[in-house]
Parts: structure tokens; sequence; C-alpha cells
């Protein structure tokens, strides 16, 4: 090999390893750190949502959506749109979830009944302990 | 011209040249002399870049970058704060007003074949112009905290999540975590005054630069100059026939940028609420998505389609593809005739992609 290529050689080879040495440390300091370990319970009192109303409340700095619906009692599930990540808001008189966005809009379980969402909202754990209900 | 004066033009003149300098760019520069009023957009767009800056930075002094308090110090500007209310409508209707000059510009060098060989780069450099202008657009949308601006860029940063495998990776980028929060205001803060003005001005000096080097293109209108010889070598275009650059074209250039001036102050004075509706003067709750969510008019058509195309992979994907075509256009259009009153496919297509994009804008605001 000659002494130029060498000499062009290691300069490519130091030159990509200092760029990655750089790109990497960036691209750790602007990805923003997992929140999928967090596993903090939401408490919430049964009488703060009557029967035929909802409330948005975040769990794990997600937003839940819990609705109390008549004669089934209570649900939670992901309040955020799986289209383009709008809240969905609870139609009392047609029992269903809309957003506001793309006028998707789900049942109570969460599946898709009409408009873009292409997946189900997911269901959030919901336990009715006397008086409380614990979320997450 | 006074004592003082001349002894400073002399000052200068020996050491950086003025008198070359100034006739080498205005009264020796000559430009095709059948250039119209078309061509001064682009230096409409120049005052409308320069007012955002001045504008920009006033509103720097005042504002805060941070959630609890962006919303309150955009309200301090608009109503405490000496003339805020002007250099923030300035800001904003200013903002609405250069993305239609820089759309009407690029429409133009289109509809007069102006990016044809060997102007193809120049075509690419203003089109990703656009490009960033639209992203400051985006980056300063979320900045006043409202609730429009909130779910707007919730939507907007949910986009990518309809690619698979790096989709959820580059949306939690965006936004510094899973939803918008504070986060997402010092990141897009930062992308806004600071990551895209040096973006912007390296490519405005390049897609002038590539102007001045290449040479004006005659219009196709009044006569059919334009290179027909085979592209084996450079040759800047020279119009030795034409009208001097000054005081001929920056005279137009700067009726122009009075006219833009004027349009601005018309909509600040007449219609101040034009490019504020309800949702903009409600500071962001994260805990409720308003009824009438929608981005502001030049992003309207990309959201309708989005609402009417039932997969989101394919309804961003093909925007995605409009816009390379739009980019790239000048590689995929190689006929070699510029008149598009001769090309009748051509023009066809145009008006048909103008009506589909009015009738979008107006379907998505309804």
């Amino acid at each position: 090999m000659r002494r130029r290529t060498f000499l062009q050689s290691l300069l490519a080879v130091f030159g990509a390893v200092s760029v990655a040495s750089f790109a990497y440390p960036l691209l750790r300091f602007l990805a923003p750190p997992s929140d999928a370990n967090r596993d903090r319970k939401f408490t919430l009192a049964k009488k703060d949502i009557p029967i035929g109303t909802s409330r948005v409340v975040l769990v794990n700095d997600k937003p839940v959506i819990v609705i109390n619906e008549q004669g089934k009692g209570y649900i939670a599930l992901s309040s955020v749109c799986t289209h383009l990540g709008c809240l969905v808001g609870y139609e009392a008189a047609k029992n269903i979830l809309v957003c506001p966005c793309h006028g998707g809009t789900y049942d109570l379980e969460g599946n898709v009944l009409s408009g873009p969402p292409p997946r189900p909202l997911s269901k959030v754990p919901l336990k009715v302990e006397s008086e409380q209900l614990v979320i997450g | 011209m006074n004592g003082t004066a001349k002894r400073i033009r002399n000052w200068l003149e020996v050491r950086v040249g003025l008198d070359e300098l100034i006739r080498s760019n205005l009264t020796d520069y000559r430009v095709p002399s059948n250039i119209n009023l078309f061509h001064t957009l682009g230096a409409v767009a120049v005052v409308g870049y320069l007012i955002q800056v001045i504008t920009g930075i006033c509103l720097l002094i005042y504002y805060i970058p941070h959630a609890d308090h962006a919303f309150r110090s955009v309200q301090e500007i608009m109503t405490r704060v000496p003339y805020g209310w002007l250099f923030r409508q300035m800001h904003v209707v200013g903002s609405n007003l250069l993305i239609a000059a820089v759309f009407v510009h690029m429409v133009t060098i289109f509809l007069m074949g102006n990016y044809k060989r060997p102007r193809e780069l120049t075509w690419i450099s203003g089109g990703l112009l656009m490009v960033i202008t639209l992203c400051f657009g985006f980056s300063g949308y979320l900045l006043p905290w409202t609730q429009l601006s909130y779910w707007a860029t919730t939507v907007a940063t949910s986009i990518p999540t309809a690619f698979p495998v790096v989709g959820d990776f580059v949306s939690r980028l965006l936004r510094g975590g899973s939803s918008v929060t504070g986060i997402t205001l010092t990141r897009f803060f930062a992308v806004h005054v600071s990551l895209l003005p040096p973006l912007f001005v390296f490519l405005m000096v390049v897609h002038i630069a590539l102007i001045r080097r290449i040479g004006l293109s005659a219009t196709p209108f009044g006569r059919s100059d334009e290179e027909k010889r085979p592209l084996t070598e450079f040759r800047k275009k020279l119009h030795p026939d034409g009208y001097p650059y000054y005081p001929y074209l920056l005279q137009k250039q700067a009726l122009m940028g009075i006219l833009y001036f004027v349009v601005m102050f018309l909509v600040i004075s007449f219609a101040p609420t034009f490019f504020f509706p309800e949702e903009a003067t409600v500071p962001a709750d994260a805990f409720k998505t308003p009824e009438s969510i929608r981005p502001e008019w030049y992003f309207l058509a990309p959201y309708q389609m989005l609402k009417i195309i039932p997969n989101k992979f394919l309804g961003i994907s093909l925007q995605i593809i409009l816009l390379a075509v739009f980019i790239f256009w000048p590689f995929l259009d190689t006929h070699k005739e510029k008149n598009i009153f001769k090309r009748p496919v051509l023009r066809g297509v145009f008006i048909a992609i103008m009506i589909a994009m009015v009738i979008l804008m107006w379907w998505g605001r309804r």
C-alpha cells in the first residue's frame, strides 16, 4: 500500500469514528428518556364521575378517559385517538367515543366504529375499591 | 454630496472598490428587457423574511418559552408591552403573507418554465426554502401555547407514527416524550430561533448565488430566447440588450415591497382577528381537544387529505411523494417547451391541482 493511500484510509477511518462518536451522544441527548417502566396508579373518587359522564385523567403521563356507563359501570380506556393523537370525547347520547380532529368513532370497548383510526383504543386496568377507582 | 460623505465614499472606494461594486451589482448588471412584476416576488419574499427576523427578535425580548408562562407572556406582549401588539401582529400576519408570497413566487416560476435546465438547482433550493418557511410556521405555531397551537402540534407530531419501526421514535424525538408537553415547547422554540435560521440563511445564499451565477431567465411569453444549445458547458445567461438592474428592476421590487407592507397593515388595521380564531386565544389544555381544531390555511389541504384517506400510512406517504415530486419536478419534466400555453397536458394537470387544493382547503376549513 502506498503511503498516501494509507494516510487517506487512516483519515477516513478517524473521520468516521469522530463523526460517529459525536452523532451517537447527540441522538441519545435528543431522544427523550423512556417511560415504559413507569407503573403508578391513579386514584379517583367514584362520586367524581356520575352515571353517563366521563373524565380524563393522567395515568403515568398518559391521558386516560374514565367513563361511567349506564347499567355497565366504569370503563377506562386510553383517550389518545390512534389516528393522530387527539383526545377522544364521550358522547353519552350515542354511547360512543368521538375524536374531534378527524371524526373517528369508537365503541366503549375501544373498537373502531368509523373514520380513519387504524387501531382500537387500548384498555387501561381499572379496579373499584369501595368508594375509589384505582386506574393503571 | 457634501465633504464628509465624499470622504467616507473615498475611504470605502480605496479599500473595497465601492464604485466597481455598485456598477457590477446595480447599474451594469443587466436584466431581460421583457422582465415583469412577477420577477419581483423573490425580492418580496426577502422583504417578508426581514420583517419576520426583526419582529421575531422584538418578540424574543418578552416571550418566555415555558409551558407555565408562554401563554401569559404572549398575552402581556399583546396587552401591556408598548406596541407589543403591533410587533406580534406583524409577525403573525407577516408569516401568513410570506408563505403566500413564496407560494405565488413558485407558481409563477413554474408557469414561466424557469425551473428548466440549467436552473434545476435554483428550483430545488427554492423548494427547500419553501419547506423551511413552512417549518418556521409549524414550529412557531406552538409557541403561544394556545389550545389551537397545542392540538395542531399534537396532530402534526403524530404523523410520523404512521411509519413502521422508526415512526414512534421520530414522534417521541419531536415531542421530547410521549405527548406534547413543556419539553416540546422548548424543543420547538430552539428549532424556531436557532436551528432553522442558519439553515434558511445558507439556502437563501445558495439560491441567490445561483440566480446571479446562472443569470436571469427571460419569460416565455414575450419572446422565446431560452437556451436551446446542448448543455455541454457552463455559459452564464447575459442580457446585453436588457435594462440595468438599477433603477429598472430594483424600483419595481421596491414598489412590490411597499405593496406587501400595505397588505400587511390593511389586515392588521381592518381584520386584526383574521389569523386568530377563538381557540388561539384560549390557553393550552392537555385534557381537552377542542371541537373545531384545524391548522393554518397553508396546511389545510394536507390536513383534509389525511381526513379523507382512510389509511394513515397511505395518506402520509402520498403527501411525501407529492412533496418529492414538487421539489424534484425539473428532473421529471424534461420537455423542452417552456411556454405552458403550448403544453395542454401540463396546463390541465396544473389547473386540476390548483382546483383540488382550493377544494381541499375549503373543505378542511368547514
